[in-house]
């Protein structure tokens, strides 16, 4: 009895000191950096787990491959081989008005560089946290995946990477509640903030003058403003409009171009360097 | 030093940890019971001089790191937990699996509660749904977890 007694006093003891340790790595995690690298080392030991859970959708997708026909396999070639010669035709037009572009940009004397790096990377899960929005992708600081890389699908804007570890890299995507992406709509150049709501088919922008110039279509691209996502990538388009007549404001809700719950393949993209 | 004796625990805690992240859709997330605070909580009304506070705090950052929430978030809530079962597992273990239920659902109840009052404070709101999904499927499971888990440990014979 004395035993148990004992046993519940050091309890007590150990809880307060752990929760005490709990509460001080929140606060350090939530407010500074250093917590990174312990996360990073978690993670790649973790790493094996992540796998074995995207192991069905991987095997799906080789068995699908391994079982394709052949007379498939030959659509597929000959559908990408077309594929091929029209982006390529498309591209040689954009080696001329790029390289134009340079030329103008020299003659104006500014030094904004436009390609950008990019880096392919898989998708390795989903972040299966009810209050937030995050991808786990498979390239690490190894391949130079670094925090604030812009991460985009082939058809828009995904996010940002903000854990880099040595082999897989977390992404919190533009629909999270706490993302907030710089964009400028397209038709009006009109420059505002795109904020996610946590559902991966809405993004939200608020607070723009009852005046703005705004249609339903609209399209929205980042404004490369704050420095984080290069300019000019597609983010999303225009779905409806609210306008909030006691205080002369509209929100405007927009639906994501990228496909935020569906993409496997995913780029990352590397900030240019500062010249 | 890993003692080769505990692997079983080593192993349901692995298990509990992988069904933590398995996909799901989006609108059974927030009914995703929580596996690996039952297991915790088995073993440590199984095993209370083995498992107990330092299980659960060390469990509690690899669910942080997986769920990439803020490290030490369901560290501090498992600590919690574990700390509540070890003052009354001497008299829950003698309840029927029903029983039990009940004292599951609070204890997984208070887990969420102080996730919720971590995201709170920092501005996410939580929606009702995932403070009585996971507690609710969790004590509707809870009997199976415990079966299960008893015939593992008698047949690699921890006591």
């Amino acid at each position: 009895m004395k035993q148990a007694l004992n046993q519940t006093r050091y309890a007590t003891l150990h809880t307060l000191i752990l929760v005490s340790i709990c509460i001080a790595l929140m606060v350090v995690d939530h407010r500074f950096k250093q917590l990174e690298a312990v996360r990073a080392n978690i993670s790649l030991v973790l790493s094996p787990l992540r796998y074995l859970v995207s192991l069905p959708a991987l095997t799906g997708n080789w068995a699908s491959e391994w079982f394709s026909t052949h007379t498939e396999v030959i659509d597929d070639n000959v559908f990408l081989r077309s594929e091929v010669r029209l982006l390529n035709a498309r591209l040689q037009k954009m080696k001329v008005l790029e390289e134009e572009n340079i030329r103008l940009r020299n003659l104006l004397g500014s030094s904004q560089n436009l390609a950008d790096q990019v880096l392919v990377a898989e998708l390795l899960s989903v972040d299966q946290n009810p209050y937030r929005q995050l991808i786990e992708i498979n390239r690490g600081t190894v391949d130079g995946v670094d925090l604030g890389h812009a991460v985009i699908d082939d058809f828009g804007v995904m996010g940002q990477v903000i854990h880099a570890n040595r082999q897989s890299a977390t992404a919190i995507l533009i629909s999270d509640p706490d993302h907030a992406t710089p964009v400028q709509f397209i038709r009006s150049g009109i420059r505002s903030v795109a904020f996610g709501n946590g559902s991966t088919d809405q993004l939200e922008i608020r607070f723009l003058p009852a005046t703005a110039d705004i249609r339903i279509g609209d399209e929205l691209v980042t404004s490369g403003l704050g420095g984080r996502f290069p300019a000019d990538y597609p983010v999303a388009t225009v779905s409806s409009i609210r306008e909030d007549l006691t205080h002369g404001f509209v929100s405007v809700f927009a639906i994501p171009k990228a496909r935020l719950d569906s993409s496997r393949e995913v780029l990352v993209i590397k900030p240019r360097e500062q010249e | 030093m890993i003692n080769l004796r505990y692997l079983v625990i080593y192993l349901s805690l692995v298990v509990g940890l992988i069904l933590m992240i398995l996909p799901l859709p989006d609108w059974v997330q927030a009914y995703r019971p929580n596996w690996v605070a039952l297991t915790l909580i088995y073993w440590s009304m199984a095993l209370p001089r083995k498992v107990g506070l330092w299980y659960a705090f060390f469990t509690g950052l690899l669910v942080d790191t997986l769920l990439g929430t803020l490290l030490g978030e369901h560290a501090l809530a498992l600590v919690i937990i574990m700390y509540v079962n070890m003052n009354l597992y001497l008299r829950i273990r003698v309840l029927s699996l029903s029983q039990q239920s009940v004292y599951i659902f609070s204890l997984l109840f208070i887990y969420q509660l102080i996730i919720s009052w971590i995201e709170g404070v920092m501005g996410r709101s939580t929606p009702l749904s995932l403070y009585l999904g996971a507690p609710l499927i969790s004590t509707l499971i809870w009997p199976w977890v415990f079966v299960i888990l008893r015939d593992i440990r008698r047949k690699s014979m921890l006591s």
